[in-house]
């Protein structure tokens, strides 16, 4: 017995001294004092798979013959889990490319992407060529530890001939006009809804309240960083508003509705298949639309604002993939090059926006005649760039205010929630407990 | 190979029998250590190591990238008092813990005990009803998902013919953890093997004694089927809960699904147990606040509390059980 | 049947038809909760089935069956996958595993059967107390544990530990082990067998079937695990494995269900086979593992 615990101790040992639990805070080296050619191998990480993984390979391509002397690993399909687990490790990618912009206050926060300032500095690198909501996603606290590639922004789309069938020529501007238009061009058979003109369900495809955030301007956190929901008087606006809309449409056949949606991303998706006239999506789906249902006829417009507040008719929902550079990467100089060439060249952008069929995040990529643009996609270009726009604020939690919220909306759709206020006063509570949760001691 | 000397070949009047029994006793402890050493190994690096870790990590602020920091109880706090997930999917846990388990156990045993009185065919039966255990989780979760979907499902579809309005199923909180109880009887497979096999081998003698003294079917079964197997049974009873409360592939993809957002496996987190937290196991709640929303610590401190409720489950069955414990041979 | 001298027997033959058919029905009949459940159970198998050669636009909506024939789905999934090196990485892994868990768990085992020692009892706690440790208890230190060696990006960091020993193999192999009568042992000792030789020799011979029914449902675990290689092998595709590659037929956003669920029958087939193959050790060896007592 005596052995055994001697041997089980030598191991526990052995492992704890070669254990280290992702607490190497070694210093970064600092940049090169000049600019440096780039060489050597590179490692680039992102999660686009099939098609759009060729579109990313062929702009790495084009990358690498501009650096003769690098050459670039690309490695498809990794999200925001496995970067995170290998930066841990200290064996994260030299370039990171994430979908959201969930990561930055977490990464931004804790280093596990590098500051690049130094690199900006540097290289005289002119920040105004990006546009400034693009700016604000991809820093946290003053850190800049990340550089915006592609938007994804949303609006409006509108069947045009379910609409024409109700007699309207022209999409709402307005929520009233919203409510007017879907009462009218819902048809029902008994009890159950067949098309829909519009569902406000929360959980209904993209219909979340960040989403329709910036139609209210109703801001989820406050300048320190704590929940504003029963605060803001927005959001009260809103949920009102959708509680009042849910129960003139019946909730009870919106829910069976919604449950028997076609899934997302398919061909079955109820836009897709004229089951629902309106609804907020992003300016992926026209991609979707030319591959999956080109006969389906269609338009775009900023979503409907309030009546009271038509000043911000035109703003809508911004977000974005993001890259860095992981600490501990062993190429940074090169990794500083592909990140700059992805981000800023526009050429890049360009062929990378048509590619991909996101929206090119500078302006002089978006005034570019090589991209492709029709009347429908200029919408979102539109949204991308007026003043009004909005976007989600980082947390170094990730996500977390926002699943909290979402999930207490499922309830008040429902009419569980009897009080609104005390309701929306509970949600802020939790919030802060949770973000609470992950402050230092 | 040389003889080895026992106690009974040892001549009498040579010296020292002591020495020669030592000298047995320290082979023997050499033969058990050599047994055992991969175990426990194993034991120590894979248990022990990770086991501290956890409760250590548990006490301190971690996200993976900045080095832990000590926070002692508060990820503790956070969870009985702070967390209006956590009850809930401790609920949805038990649940589950509740009512699949006895669900699959009865299932397994009733089928079990249908293929003992086929005689022909019984290999197709069993291979029919062992292919679900077979079947990756995911595609099994993902084709029940669409039997039971509200609209367009199999299911629905055939309650219509009857004129029945059948439920929203995974879309329903009331409804979703049955589908998903109905997705584990149909994985029984595994214990219905175990259970057949049992079934088998209770001896033909005694239900014929039953039957010639008066015995129905049902007395049978109860009077000398089930004391017979019972030790099988416990066995399927515990490694049922011990899957219950690691439960999560099949609740992430089920709920993912439901809810519009449909990827393959390592699904994306927004509406992780929906509906309504319905489907909000202990295991997702851990991994949605450990991995997504980066509270390591709270994940680590959740984990211990799992870990402990395993341990009294264990030992108050311990108790409960010499003899499935020691086995034939009694308590030595 | 004779050749020579054999007539038209029209009446017998009728007899002996009519004579199966009765015996079909009354098989049904005596039967029919047994296939009404069989018939239960297919049908989700079905829908896989079906899926599976379905088009990319009429895959799971909720339609039973197809309206195009797809058989060529399987050949897409063959020719834009590589499954000839996720079946080599998922062999690898499902192998070795499995070899390397009957190498640590059975000594383990006969130690804890057949063994007397101090401490006996706490190990056989200590076992049992492994199984209840949920996996996701020990990924965040092991990760990193693993990563120290570089070992991330393989498969042997779901390999290795098999080295050291499996639990729930470790427990089920014990329980066959004690039911193995002990005069086998005692009979070979007298004939100057020693522990080793009588472990080797006697007793493992007899416990084959538990043996393979062990090997088998570790192939069988490790051959469907999912999380375990996404883990460790996500970020190097050439050690993917097919549970992985599974979920790898999908655009960004659109998981094309027709290829993976084609790609699903594929996984399975070499597990069906196994099983068929296995089966009576399987059933065998269940029935001899004494967790009946």
């Amino acid at each position: 017995m005596k052995r055994l615990a001697v041997t089980s101790m030598a191991v526990l040992a052995l492992l704890a001294t070669s254990c280290t639990a992702g607490g190497e805070s070694s210093e970064d080296a600092a940049p090169a004092p000049a600019a440096v050619k780039p060489a050597g191998a590179v490692t680039f990480w992102h999660f686009f798979v099939d098609r759009e993984a060729a579109a990313i390979e062929s702009v790495v391509k084009d990358f690498e013959s501009k650096n003769p002397g690098v050459t670039v690993k690309v490695v498809a399909g990794q999200d925001d889990d496995k970067m995170r687990q290998a930066i841990s490790a200290g064996k994260g990618p030299d370039v990171g490319l994430s979908y959201s912009t969930d990561i930055v206050g977490n990464f931004c926060q804790t280093g596990a992407w590098r500051n690049l300032a130094p690199y900006i500095g540097r290289d005289k690198v002119d920040l105004n060529a990006l546009l400034p909501i693009v700016r604000s996603y991809t820093e946290y606290n003053g850190v800049r530890c990340a550089m915006p590639m592609l938007a994804d922004t949303y609006g409006l789309y509108y069947n045009k001939k379910l609409l024409a069938e109700a007699g309207f020529t022209a999409p709402p501007k307005t929520l009233s006009e919203l409510e007017t238009m879907t009462q009218k061009i819902t048809r029902r058979k008994a009890d159950d809804i067949q098309v829909a003109g519009y569902v406000p369900l929360m959980d209904y495809y993209e219909n979340t309240p960040a989403h329709l955030a910036p139609s209210w301007g109703a801001r989820f956190l406050n300048d320190e960083g704590k929940s504003n929901i029963s605060v803001d008087p927005a959001w009260k606006d809103m949920l009102s508003w959708q509680k009042q809309f849910i129960d003139a449409l019946g909730y009870p056949a919106l829910n069976k509705f919604n449950a028997s949606k076609g899934e997302e991303f398919s061909a079955a998706n109820d836009f897709h298949r004229d089951r629902v006239a309106m609804m907020i999506d992003g300016e992926y789906r026209l991609a979707f639309l030319q591959a999956q249902a080109p006969n389906v006829e269609f338009g775009t417009a900023p979503f409907p604002v309030p009546d009271d507040k038509q000043d911000r008719y035109g703003a809508g929902y911004v977000t974005g993939n993001i890259m860095g550079i992981s600490r501990g990467a062993k190429n940074p100089e090169a990794a500083w090059a592909l990140i700059k060439y992805l981000t800023l060249d526009t050429g890049a952008l360009v062929k990378l926006a048509n590619g991909l069929k996101n929206v090119p995040t500078t302006d002089a990529a978006l005034k570019s005649p090589d991209l492709e643009v029709d009347a429908n996609f200029q919408t979102f270009i539109d949204i991308l760039q007026h003043p009004k726009s909005e976007t989600s604020p980082s947390t170094p939690n990730g996500a977390v205010y926002q699943n909290t919220f979402q999930e207490w909306i499922g309830a008040w759709a429902s009419g569980k929630v009897p009080d609104l206020t005390a309701g929306l006063q509970q949600i802020d509570k939790d919030i802060n407990a949770a973000l609470q949760l992950g402050t230092a001691p | 190979m040389t003889q080895t000397l026992t106690k009974r070949a040892a001549p009498a009047g040579r010296p020292a029998p002591a020495r020669l029994a030592r000298a047995k006793r320290r082979r023997h402890r050499l033969l058990v250590l050599g047994l055992m050493a991969p175990a426990i190994i194993g034991f120590t690096v894979f248990f022990i190591y990770p086991l501290f870790a956890t409760v250590y990590f548990s006490f301190t602020r971690y996200d993976l990238i900045t080095p832990p920091q000590f926070v002692g109880l508060r990820n503790y706090r956070f969870f009985f008092f702070e967390d209006p997930n956590s009850w809930q999917s401790v609920r949805n846990t038990l649940w589950f813990v509740v009512f699949m388990v006895p669900a699959r156990v009865a299932f397994a045993l009733l089928i079990a005990q249908m293929l003992t009185r086929i005689r022909r065919g019984g290999g197709l039966f069993r291979t029919v009803f062992y292919l679900p255990a077979l079947t990756p989780p995911v595609a099994a979760t993902i084709a029940f998902a669409f039997l039971f979907n509200p609209g367009t499902g199999v299911v629905n579809r055939f309650l219509a013919w009857l004129g029945v309005e059948g439920p929203l199923w995974l879309n329903d909180p009331q409804w979703s953890k049955p589908v998903l109880l109905a997705l584990g009887v149909w994985g029984l497979g595994d214990i219905l093997i175990i259970f057949l096999a049992a079934l088998l081998d209770v001896p033909a003698e005694q239900y014929e004694a039953a039957s010639i003294d008066g015995a129905n079917a049902i007395q049978q079964f109860r009077y000398i089927t089930l004391p017979t197997i019972s030790p099988v049974l416990l066995f399927a009873g515990i490694i049922g809960v011990i899957q219950m409360l690691c439960y999560f592939t099949q609740a992430v993809v089920a709920s993912s699904l439901a809810s519009g957002q449909a990827t393959v496996g390592g699904g994306q987190g927004m509406y992780l147990g929906y509906p309504d937290g319905s489907t909000l196991t202990y295991p997702l709640w851990m991994y949605q606040m450990g991995f997504k929303n980066f509270f390591l610590g709270y994940a680590a401190a959740m984990a211990v509390l799992l870990f402990v409720v395993a341990m009294a489950f264990t030992a108050f069955l311990l108790r409960r059980s010499e003899a499935f414990v020691h086995g034939a041979e009694g308590a030595r | 049947m004779t050749s020579a001298g054999v007539r038209l027997d029209r009446g017998g033959q009728l007899a002996r038809r009519q004579a199966r058919r009765d015996r079909t029905l009354a098989f049904i009949g005596q039967h029919a909760l047994a296939i009404a459940l069989a018939l239960a159970f297919l049908l989700p198998f079905w829908l896989i089935l079906a899926t599976a050669v379905m088009s990319d636009n009429q895959a799971l909506t909720g339609d039973l069956w197809p309206t195009s024939w797809h058989w060529d789905n399987f050949v897409e999934v063959w020719r834009r996958a590589p499954m000839l090196t996720w079946l080599r990485n998922s062999l690898i892994y499902s192998v070795l595993a499995t070899a390397f868990m009957l190498v640590s768990s059975i000594p383990a085992a006969y130690a804890l059967a057949r063994l007397q020692w101090r401490g006996r009892n706490l190990a056989l706690l200590a076992v049992l107390t492994m199984m209840m440790l949920p996996p996701q208890v020990t990924i965040v230190p092991m990760y990193v544990v693993w990563a120290d060696y570089n070992l991330t990006g393989t498969l042997w960091p779901l390999i290795i530990p098999n080295l050291f020993g499996d639990a729930f193999s470790i427990f089920l192999l014990r329980q066959f082990l004690l039911t193995i009568p002990q005069e086998y042992a005692d009979a070979a000792r007298v004939d100057g067998c020693g522990e080793l030789q009588v472990m080797v020799r006697v007793i493992l011979p007899m416990a084959r079937p538990a043996i393979a029914a062990a090997a088998i449902f570790m192939f069988f675990l490790t051959w469907n695990d999912y999380y375990g290689p996404l883990l460790y092998t996500s970020e190097n595709a050439s050690n993917w494995t097919l549970a992985i590659g599974l979920a790898s037929f999908r655009d960004l956003n659109h998981v094309q269900w027709n290829l993976t669920m084609a790609a699903t029958l594929l996984v399975m087939l070499p597990v069906i086979v196994v099983f068929f193959l296995a089966q009576k050790a399987f059933v065998h060896g269940v029935t001899l593992t004494g967790v009946k007592g």
